[in-house]
Parts: C-alpha cells; structure tokens; sequence
C-alpha cells in the first residue's frame, strides 16, 4: 500500500473535513470540488478513466458552478445569521480515533478482502456497459432526474409565494 | 429486471412527465391524469390475475415469480387511494399541486421498479429514487413538523443507504455480479462464503434501519406525524414495506442458499422482528397522539414480517408476503381516517377527541374494521397472515418466539381498543360536537380498502393458492 496513491487518500480527507469545518459557504464548496478532483485522480490511478471522467466532469465541474452561484445568491442572509459552530469542535477528535484505528485495522481488512476477490463480468466499452449491461440503472436514473425536477418544482413555488 | 411489468414503471412515469404541462391551466386534470393511470394499471392488474381461467388453473400461469405481481398490485391500490383521497383533501389553489401528484406518480414507479428487479444495484438506485421524493412528499404542507420530520427521514435514512453502498461494493468485488440469481449460485457451490456474508450484513442492516425496525426506528414515528395527512398513508402504508421491508424479504430468501453459513444472521434478523414488536407495542399503548400512535403500531408490524422474514421456512415467507400486503391495506384505512379526523375536527390528539362517533360513523366503523384486522381477529385478512406467521414460529420449533407473538397480538388489541375508546366511542367532545362526517369521496378508499380486508379474509382459502404459488417460485 506504499505508492503514490496514498497521498492522494490523506488529501481527500483533509478537503473532506474542511468542507465540513469551514466557516464560509463558498470555501466549502470549493474544498467539495477539491475532494472531487482528488477522488478522479485515484480513479485515474487505478485505471477507471471512465469514472474518473465522469467525476471530474460533473462533481468538480458542473455541481461546483452549481454551488457557487448558489452561494452567491444567498451569501447576505448567511452573514447576517452567524450559525453556533460550538458542536464541530468534537469532529477533529472522532476524526483522529477513527484515523489511528483505521490505520491498524484497515490495511489488514482489505488485503484480506483482496484475496477473494473475483475478476467481474464486465469489461468493453462504457456504451456496452451503459446500454447493454446496466440498462435498468439507467432508466433509474432517469427515474432520479424526474424526482429530482418535481422535488424543486415542489419545493419552491410555496417559497417564493410566503415572501 | 421483469420485462412484462416493466409497463407498469414506465406508464406512470410517463404521467409524471405530462401532469406539470396538461394541469398548466385546469388544475383538476393532475387529479384525473394520476387516478385514470393507478385505476387503468389496477383493472389491467385485475384482469392478469382474476380472470376465471386463472383462477380454475390454481394461478400456475402467472407470469414472473408471482410476488413482484401481487406486490404492483398493492402499491397500485394504495397509491390510488391516496391519490383519489388527495383530490379531495387537497385545499383549491395549492401551488404545488401538480408538482404533488407527479412525485406521487415517480414514486409508485420507483417502488415498481423496487419490485420488478433483479439486481442489486439496480434496486439501490430506485429505493434512493423513493428516498428522494418521499423527502420532498413529507413537506407538502410546508408546515414545521412536516419539514422536521423530512429532516430526520433525511438523516437517518441516508447513512442506511451509505450501508448498503459499502455492502453492495463488498458483494461486487467477491461475487463479480450483483444479480440476485449470481449470488445464489454463489452460495450453492462449495466455496467458502467468507467476505459475501459480511456484505449481506452490511445490505441488511442498511434495509433494517430504511423499514423503521427497532433499534433503527426512532425517525417514523416523527415523519409519519409530521408528514402532510394523505402522506403518512402513503408512506407507512407502502413506501417504507417497499424499501426496506420488501427488500429483507428478498434478502431472507436469498440467505437460504447460504445453507446455514449465516444462521447468525437470520437469527438476528428474527430477535430484531420480536423487539420490535414487543416496544412498538408497548410504546403504543402510551401515545396521545392518534398518528403517532399509529407509527408505532407500524414499527410493530413489521416486527412481525421480520419475525418471519428471519425464520425463512416457506411457511414463514408467505406469511411475512401475506402480511405485508395486509398490513398495507389495513394500515392506510387508518391513516387515512386520521387525515379525515384531521379535517373534520382539527386535531389528532386522542385526549381533544371523543365519541366522533356520533359525528363520524363512517369513519369510526372502517376503523374498527381496519383494528380488528391488524389485532388478527378472525376472520379478517389479518388474522390469516399472523396465524401462518405464528403457525412457522411454531413448527421450527421456536415455542417462545410463538407464544410471544401471540401475546403481543393481544397487546395490539389493547392499544387499538383504547384508541377507538378515546377517539370514537364515549362522550361527546366539544371537538365532536362541532364536527362532521368528511364527503363521500373521501370515504370511497376507506370503504374500498376495508371492503379488501374483509374479502381477503373470507376468501382466504383462493388467496393462499396464489401465496403458495409465490412462495415456491422464489424459495425453489
């Protein structure tokens, strides 16, 4: 497990907890794009180009632009209301229990698993993979995109009608 | 996936699409639009399953397993009474109307996909569909509750989809596949089970705190409470059997072929369903609110599809089946007569309530029908399904699991009784007497669903037929 992923998991999860800690919204959105950029790269690095592709592409690129002109929109109202932070102070200590006992127990755990591992049926071109073996997935998600527009189609026509 | 229901996903999707544009300008057409497609889908379900032909044969042509079939069919039936029952609950000129009745509509066709799969991954994917919706569905009325209660749906059934994803990573770097049927051929050969059991470990834990069992159970009954009215039907009645209870079911019979490598598992799973139904019961007995009441009557119903779900004999599975069907029919009735309490006479606390009776007959009479069934007193549907349940518990053997059961049956009897004392019998309260029976619309699902629990009862004997048929399609 010594290679040069490993700096790239520690990275992960220092823009991970930073997105959590941050005082500013549009500082955490930027280290979710960080995190996203880190995990494509260890997509990258064990040949999942596809997925680290797609990762790149959508979670650092389109929700970030998403994000941020979100935050633009309601930066005013959230400097007016400083939120308690008092509760996220515990986060770094659960955070250095878990980091120590997954340092010891983790690495053992996933050679283990990785002696049993079997080769999958997959394999060809991501247009066979999408269209010919996963094509229930994908009406799922076309599922997911038509909840996804009726939630916000749901959600905010009462809000702008309270005002 | 079962190509032959797979009309049955993609129809009322097809509504959801069109109800926002043909509703733009008369809002009543996304009533009619989701209530045609439910009643259409149900009459085609009706006729693949009732015809005469079908019925002589003992139900050997049915298409699939059988159980993907029957349960379409539940979720088309509750789903268009709660659709039918919006219509006219529903205040005029809400805003989000259409918007309300497409989730609806996404949602009956995730669960159909939930049903109709046979993959793993596939069934993630669409039980994260009926996450979603059922988060935005919860907050329909925009009122506080509704929103807390859609928040700590959120939080709890989220990291039990994190579970499953870990489970479902784990079964796939082990197994290669995630179909249902690589993992049962799987575990029918000789090699040693090892990192797969953990994985389905992980898989039913995530399904386990997603059902409400306890100790997972403390967000239903805040969401159920806080969700607009005709929305704790529509979830307690079907949303969390379908994403959580279905898929244990599903898993118990895979955990068969697991050829006594996971009896821990099973056995977990079967002392899970009793505490379940032992707190739901006990702490039903102390709620002053009628829906919250009803939420942990829930929580103790499924500790009985649970039970049997972790016992996994045939005898058991068709229990756990049958009683889950049942328990969505008997458990909208009365939510759905909570969402009329509501309206007639502005409060759910059973303390405000008493002698609604006088006012509301309707109401009160297809409660107690609803109530007698879910006590399992005979000959109601429900007295069918936890006699094949405690019938299983006892020829395996487990004799206190039985009688245990059987007890906290009477226990349900107890917190039922007393609610129909409080809320419908006595008195007359201020709140009764100003009170009025709810229109004929809004009776028509309760009087249809009631009039299904009486007939699943006493036509028992054709209904075990079709049970028994499933049962050895997806055990054998």
């Amino acid at each position: 497990m010594t290679d040069y992923r490993i700096p790239l998991f520690l990275l992960t999860a220092v823009f991970a907890v930073w997105a959590v800690m941050a005082r500013k919204l549009l500082t955490s959105a930027i280290m979710l794009a960080l995190v996203s950029v880190a995990v494509s790269l260890i997509f990258f690095g064990f040949n999942a180009p596809w997925a680290g592709v797609f990762e790149l592409s959508v979670c650092a690129g389109l929700i970030t632009v998403l994000f941020v002109s979100a935050v633009s929109l309601v930066r005013t109202v959230e400097e007016k209301f400083p939120e308690n932070r008092a509760r996220f102070h515990a986060l770094p200590l659960a955070l250095a229990i878990f980091a120590i006992a997954a340092w010891f127990y983790l690495p053992p755990f996933f050679t283990e698993l990785a002696g049993w591992a079997r080769p999958g049926t997959g394999g060809g071109t991501i247009g066979l993979a999408l269209w010919d073996m996963r094509r229930p997935d994908l009406l799922g998600q076309v599922l997911m995109l038509a909840a996804g527009v009726f939630v916000i189609k749901s959600v905010f026509p009462r809000r702008t009608e309270n005002k | 996936m079962d190509k032959g229901l797979l009309a049955y996903l993609l129809i009322p999707l097809f509504a959801a699409v069109i109800i926002p544009f043909a509703s733009r300008y008369r809002a009543k057409l996304a009533d009619i639009i989701a209530n045609v497609t439910l009643l259409a889908g149900l009459a085609n379900l009706a006729w693949l399953v009732l015809r005469p032909s079908m019925i002589a044969g003992d139900f050997a042509d049915i298409p699939g397993d059988g159980f993907s079939l029957l349960l379409v069919a539940a979720i088309y039936l509750v789903a268009l009474c709660v659709t039918f029952f919006s219509a006219y609950f529903m205040e005029e000129g809400t805003p989000n109307r259409p918007a309300y009745y497409s989730l609806l509509m996404v949602s009956v066709a995730a669960m159909t996909g939930v049903v109709t799969t046979s993959d793993f991954f596939t069934l993630y994917v669409f039980i994260e569909v009926l996450a979603v919706t059922s988060f935005a569905l919860i907050t329909t009325d925009e009122s506080a509750k509704g929103i807390e209660g859609a928040l700590k749906y959120f939080f709890l059934t989220f990291p039990a989809s994190a579970l499953i994803i870990v489970g479902l990573s784990i079964l796939l770097l082990t197994l290669g596949s995630l179909s249902f049927e690589n993992l049962r051929i799987f575990m029918a050969s000789d090699i040693p089970s090892g990192p797969v059991t953990l994985g389905a470990a992980l898989l039913l834990l995530g399904f386990v705190i997603k059902s409400g069992v306890v100790p997972f159970h403390t967000w239903t009954p805040d969401a159920y409470q806080g969700a607009y009215a005709p929305v704790s039907a529509h979830l307690a009645g079907i949303v969390t059997k379908i994403s959580g209870v279905y898929a244990i079911i599903k898993m118990a019979t895979l955990l068969r072929f697991f050829d006594g490598r996971a009896q821990g598992l099973s056995e977990m799973l079967m002392f899970l369903g009793l505490l379940s139904i032992a707190v739901g019961a006990l702490a039903a007995l102390r709620q002053k609110d009628m829906k919250r009441m009803l939420a942990f009557s829930s929580i103790s119903q499924i500790g009985y599809i649970v039970l049997a779900a972790g016992l996994g004999t045939p005898l058991a599975i068709m229990g756990a089946v049958f009683h889950l069907i049942n328990h969505a029919t008997f458990k909208t009735v009365l939510y759905l007569n909570s969402a009329s309490l509501e309206k007639a006479a502005g409060t759910t606390d059973m303390d405000k309530l008493g002698g609604m009776e006088h006012a509301m007959p309707w109401t009160s009479w297809t409660s107690v029908v609803a109530l007698l069934s879910t006590a399992g007193v005979p000959p109601l549907s429900g007295f069918w399904s936890k006699l094949l349940i405690i019938l299983a518990l006892w020829e395996a053997g487990l004799k206190t699991y039985a009688v245990l059961a059987l007890l906290f049956s009477i226990v349900t009897l107890a917190y039922f009784m007393v609610m129909q004392r409080k809320v419908f019998f006595g008195l007359k309260s201020k709140a009764a007497e100003a009170a009025q029976e709810v229109s004929a619309p809004l009776l028509t699902p309760v009087v249809l669903l009631s009039a299904v629990i009486v007939a699943l009862g006493l036509l028992f004997p054709y209904f075990y037929t079709y049970v028994k048929v499933v049962a050895e399609r997806i055990l054998l």
